[in-house]
């Protein structure tokens, strides 16, 4: 019985925001009943969503919907289904909690803006699109719902024409996306010629014993489609553009989201409908483009001036070593990678949300013009703390957690595999880990310490509702890293356990039996291990730091402190005042685009190499992606 | 009764031995070791090896002057958080086949822990507004990006050293390379690792920013970079975290190349250990210190990346051959 009540629940959680998108167009013309709306569908899709857990993660159902019951008679599958197992219901749910976010941000953070009515509408679509993409069952719904999210994006990039460069960064987004929609949409086109369906569960039957020259081309083209969605190497530059021109709420879309759906699209065609995993070459390159992603992006990041390009960089360098985690195809390492896609959607969400509360208030997102706000938005600065120390992976923090299982997952592969190269992967990680680290110290340097320009003495904290946003965030930031092993055991490691199941997706979708009656072998469920070799207790270590801070803090506050408060026009005592050796007060701070000048000297030539290849010009990001495909033809045609 | 008990030694752990008070204790002693010994190494008197904890008791005492444009928060709070994450490290690192704390923390989390008292610092740097700090913070951290590198591929060289020994493949864990150790010998006496224990005794002196990778303090310059506008209790909190960082880097090196010299007598072990820590100190910290002359930041960066990673890269493909 409550099984089939739970049957619905996904297509309510689509279905609900689509009808959002047009009750908010249709009646949204006073503000509050469009908040109403948005809230309203944003939640009852959550909410739909986390009373999935329960039966699919812990329980281990899974979820067969088929659309007009018109389930699969004679072996074949014509309707539209949605299918919902462990792997769907995680990224389902990253999908609903940003959006959640998005929407509570939404309501203080737009209210300076025109057509507000259309910008919820494209919200609503951007979610809707995403979701139903992540839950479909069929491929070419998969593809329908691509092409909403990537126009909705698009749209939404554009949203605030009227900034410098929005238009260009919607148009370079609709020329290379529309690339990947296509190569997506070929790709469909392809396998359907070959197996006569669409459906991913039979076709995850069919296709991987009888690979022929014209399915390899087709898994090349869902490749370099999905890739594109998620912005990895070379579609990064289109990431940079899009996130610097489009509203920080919709930011957190993109990244978070957005690539998130990308990156479950490349999961399920190289784990379930191509089959091809276990190849060693397939491994390989999902890891080598994984990693020069992370690197590549890193080092992008750092030589950004402007806030929300920086983030946007990152962004694409943290997609890289979910690629890479899930590239080792491992049980630890799947589980690592979707952990920290968990991670990078409440971090790179929480830091999107901290850059649009400086813009906010301060109206520019220029590194080198910002300072010293930590005084003037207190709260903002620690949440935005909590933010940068998750991103750079600093214990306790949600990213330490996932990044520390990525390295114990590389080097045991290293290890396993007898393969030196995959050491090169760990060191990459780790030194990207800390590039992050150095960025974000100067982020924190130039935005919210040192001094206050002139021009920022009058700022003042964001509304209470976009501070809740980014507290929602930031709570889950902590406890996603507090306790690791929690998340791993309700949500990772299930969503890792259905992809690694192909033979339960399908008979789950066509019927039990029916992968034995078609495959001459029918792939069996891997065994795999999750187990670190590593050590690694939040708590016990917490609860060590607490004492010993608490302890030395005892000891340290006997006594007294002097100091003074900071007035504006009343001339403080020489004391209080900063020492410029000696010479009058006057402004010397170090530029934040100077701040790693011993690091990037030693990097120049590739700095150049790096600055001479981003040009800017569309032309060039799209004849990357035309290339990227071309090699992607030419090696899977080798390899497979 | 019994959780009473543990309780008292769990509190007894973090604040006696080998927690806060063994740290300071003994942090004071090899920074007043070190400066004792540069000194003569200079043709100088010297400070008596007390100094150290003359210094500190003398900053209790002074005024904390908190800079008009400084934020408070921050800079009060990042020397204590700082101190604090450097004994949580101590208490983790192995003396012999002493642990007092196992399963809570492998090698790999202990190079992001020891991230902690950095970032610390550079918080309460940049906190502080001063131009100096800017500077200084800038320095320390590409100093870190420097050490890093060479530090990780010590820690997977040893990691596989000794997983290659026990069998297992790789061995993360400290407690266990303690207990591998103590049964079959220190690994420096392996002629794979000594690359390795070389690359670890450079980094030394890098993380705990002595002379001549000091360029973040570089007090005739930028007036000691970070600490430009610290003063009284919370200048003295980082004087100490300066010393205690000392022991932790060459504990950590002593736990990890020299663990088999260890008795079995607690006490005893104590005394070797220490012994083995001011030894460590004296051959990476003073004696490079008293013959060099600062290097600039990029050069810092440059012999990171390229001797010293180098070091530790021959170590590593070593061990990865099963030498």
């Amino acid at each position: 019985m409550s099984m089939v009540s739970f049957q619905h629940f996904p297509i309510y959680a689509i279905l609900v925001l689509f009808l959002g998108a047009f009750v908010v167009t249709a009646f949204g013309r006073k503000g509050t009943v469009r908040h109403v709306v948005a809230m309203l569908c944003a939640s009852i899709s959550l909410l739909l969503l986390l009373a999935l857990i329960k039966p699919v993660m812990i329980q281990g159902e899974t979820i067969a919907y088929w659309l007009g019951n018109r389930v699969p008679a004679g072996g074949y599958a014509i309707g539209i289904a949605l299918e919902v197992d462990a792997l769907n219901l995680f990224f389902g749910l990253l999908v609903t909690v940003a959006l959640f976010v998005s929407t509570v941000y939404s309501l203080s953070y737009m209210t300076h803006d025109e057509h507000q009515a259309e910008y919820y509408t494209l919200l609503m679509l951007l979610g809707g699109g995403v979701l139903g993409m992540v839950l479909s069952g069929d491929i070419f719904n998969m593809y329908v719902m691509v092409e909403i999210l990537t126009f909705s994006a698009v749209a939404l990039t554009a949203f605030r024409s009227k900034v410098y460069g929005a238009l260009e960064a919607a148009f370079k987004y609709l020329v290379v996306g529309s690339i990947g929609s296509t190569c997506i949409l070929a790709g469909v086109i392809m396998l359907y010629a070959q197996a006569h369906t669409l459906n991913f569960a039979q076709l995850s039957a069919l296709i991987p014993g009888n690979m022929t020259p014209a399915t390899k081309v087709a898994f090349a083209l869902l490749l370099v489609g999905f890739a594109t969605k998620s912005f990895i190497v070379p579609f990064h530059p289109l990431a940079a553009d899009a996130h610097g021109a489009a509203p920080a709420s919709i930011s957190v879309l993109i990244s978070g989201v957005l690539t998130k759906s990308g990156l479950y699209g490349i999961i399920r065609i190289v784990y379930m409908l191509f089959g091809t995993m276990q190849l060693g070459a397939i491994q390989l390159l999902l890891v080598f483009v994984g990693s020069v992603s992370m690197f590549v992006c890193v080092t992008m990041a750092l030589a950004q001036h402007d806030f929300k390009r920086l983030l946007a960089f990152h962004s694409i360098s943290q997609i890289g070593y979910v690629l890479t985690a899930v590239g080792l195809a491992t049980g630890l390492g799947l589980s690592a990678g979707l952990y920290h896609a968990m991670n990078h959607t409440l971090f790179k969400g929480l830091l999107f949300l901290a850059a649009g509360a400086v813009l906010h208030e301060t109206g520019t997102t220029d590194l080198d013009k910002l300072g010293g706000l930590s005084k003037r938005m207190p709260h903002t600065t620690a949440l935005f703390l909590i933010g940068a120390f998750s991103i750079s992976g600093i214990p306790p923090f949600n990213g330490f957690a996932s990044k520390w299982m990525i390295y114990q997952a590389t080097y045991q592969k290293a290890v396993e595999s007898g393969n030196i190269g995959y050491v090169l992967v760990t060191v990459v990680a780790l030194v990207t880990s800390t590039l992050t680290l150095a960025s974000f110290v100067k982020v924190t340097q130039s935005v919210f310490f040192g001094q206050l320009p002139k021009e920022l003495e009058n700022v003042r904290e964001v509304p209470v509702g976009m501070r809740i946003a980014m507290g929602i965030f930031a709570v889950l930031c902590v406890l996603t890293g507090v306790f690791p092993n929690l998340v791993t055991a309700y949500l990772t490691e299930p969503a890792a356990r259905a992809a690694l199941n192909a033979l339960g997706y399908i008979d789950s979708m066509m019927g039990a039996g029916y992968a034995e009656s078609v495959m001459v072998t029918p792939p069996a469920p891997v065994a795999v291990s999750f187990a670190a070799s590593g050590v690694w207790a939040p708590v016990n270590w917490l609860l060590l730091l607490c004492v010993a801070l608490l302890g030395i803090t005892v000891v340290a506050s006997l006594g007294k402190y002097e100091s003074v408060s900071e007035r504006s026009g009343e001339r403080v005592a020489a004391k209080y005042q900063l020492f410029y050796g000696g010479e009058a007060n006057w402004d010397a701070q170090v530029g934040g685009g100077d701040l790693f000048w011993g690091f990037k000297h030693n990097w120049r030539h590739y700095f150049d190499f790096m600055h001479a290849l981003h040009s800017g010009i569309v032309n060039d990001y799209a004849q990357w992606a035309l290339v990227a495909l071309a090699l992607a033809v030419v090696v899977l045609q080798i390899v497979l | 009764m019994t959780m009473f008990l543990n309780a008292l030694l769990f509190l007894g752990y973090i604040l006696i031995y080998p927690g806060f008070l063994f740290c300071f204790v003994v942090g004071m002693l090899l920074s007043g070791i070190d400066r004792k010994l540069v000194a003569r190494m200079q043709k100088r008197v010297g400070p008596p090896i007390c100094q150290p904890f003359y210094d500190f008791f003398k900053l209790l005492g002074k005024e904390t002057i908190i800079p008009a444009a400084a934020n408070r928060t921050v800079y009060l709070l990042a020397p204590l958080l700082g101190l604090a994450a450097l004994v949580t490290i101590q208490v983790l690192i192995p003396v012999f086949r002493f642990t007092a704390f196992s399963g809570v923390a492998d090698v790999i989390v202990i190079l992001y822990l020891l991230l902690i008292p950095a970032l610390a610092t550079i918080m309460g740097a940049a906190a502080s507004g001063s131009p100096y700090a800017g500077v200084g913070l800038s320095r320390e951290m590409v100093t870190i990006l420097a050490c890093e590198l060479p530090l990780l591929m010590v820690l997977l060289a040893v990691a596989k050293s000794v997983g290659n020994a026990m069998g297992t493949g790789l061995c993360f864990s400290l407690s266990e390379i303690a207990a591998y150790q103590s049964a079959h010998g220190s690994l420096l006496l392996r002629p794979s690792m000594i690359p390795a224990a070389l690359a670890f005794l450079l980094v030394i002196p890098g993380e705990t920013g002595s002379h001549p990778f000091d360029a973040a303090e570089a007090e005739t310059e930028i007036c000691e970079g970070m600490l430009a506008e610290y003063s009284g209790k919370p200048l003295g909190v980082y004087k100490l975290s300066h010393a205690i960082k000392l022991l932790t880097m060459t504990s950590l090196f002593v736990a990890l190349f020299l663990g088999g010299l260890g008795t079995g007598v607690t006490a005893l072990d104590a005394l070797i250990h220490v012994a083995l820590c001011a030894a460590v100190t004296v051959v990476t910290v003073s004696f490079v210190h008293a013959i060099t002359a600062r290097l600039r930041i990029e050069q810092i960066f440059k012999f990171y990346w390229t001797v010293v990673a180098g070091l530790a890269l021959i170590s590593l493909v070593l061990a990865w051959f099963g030498l």
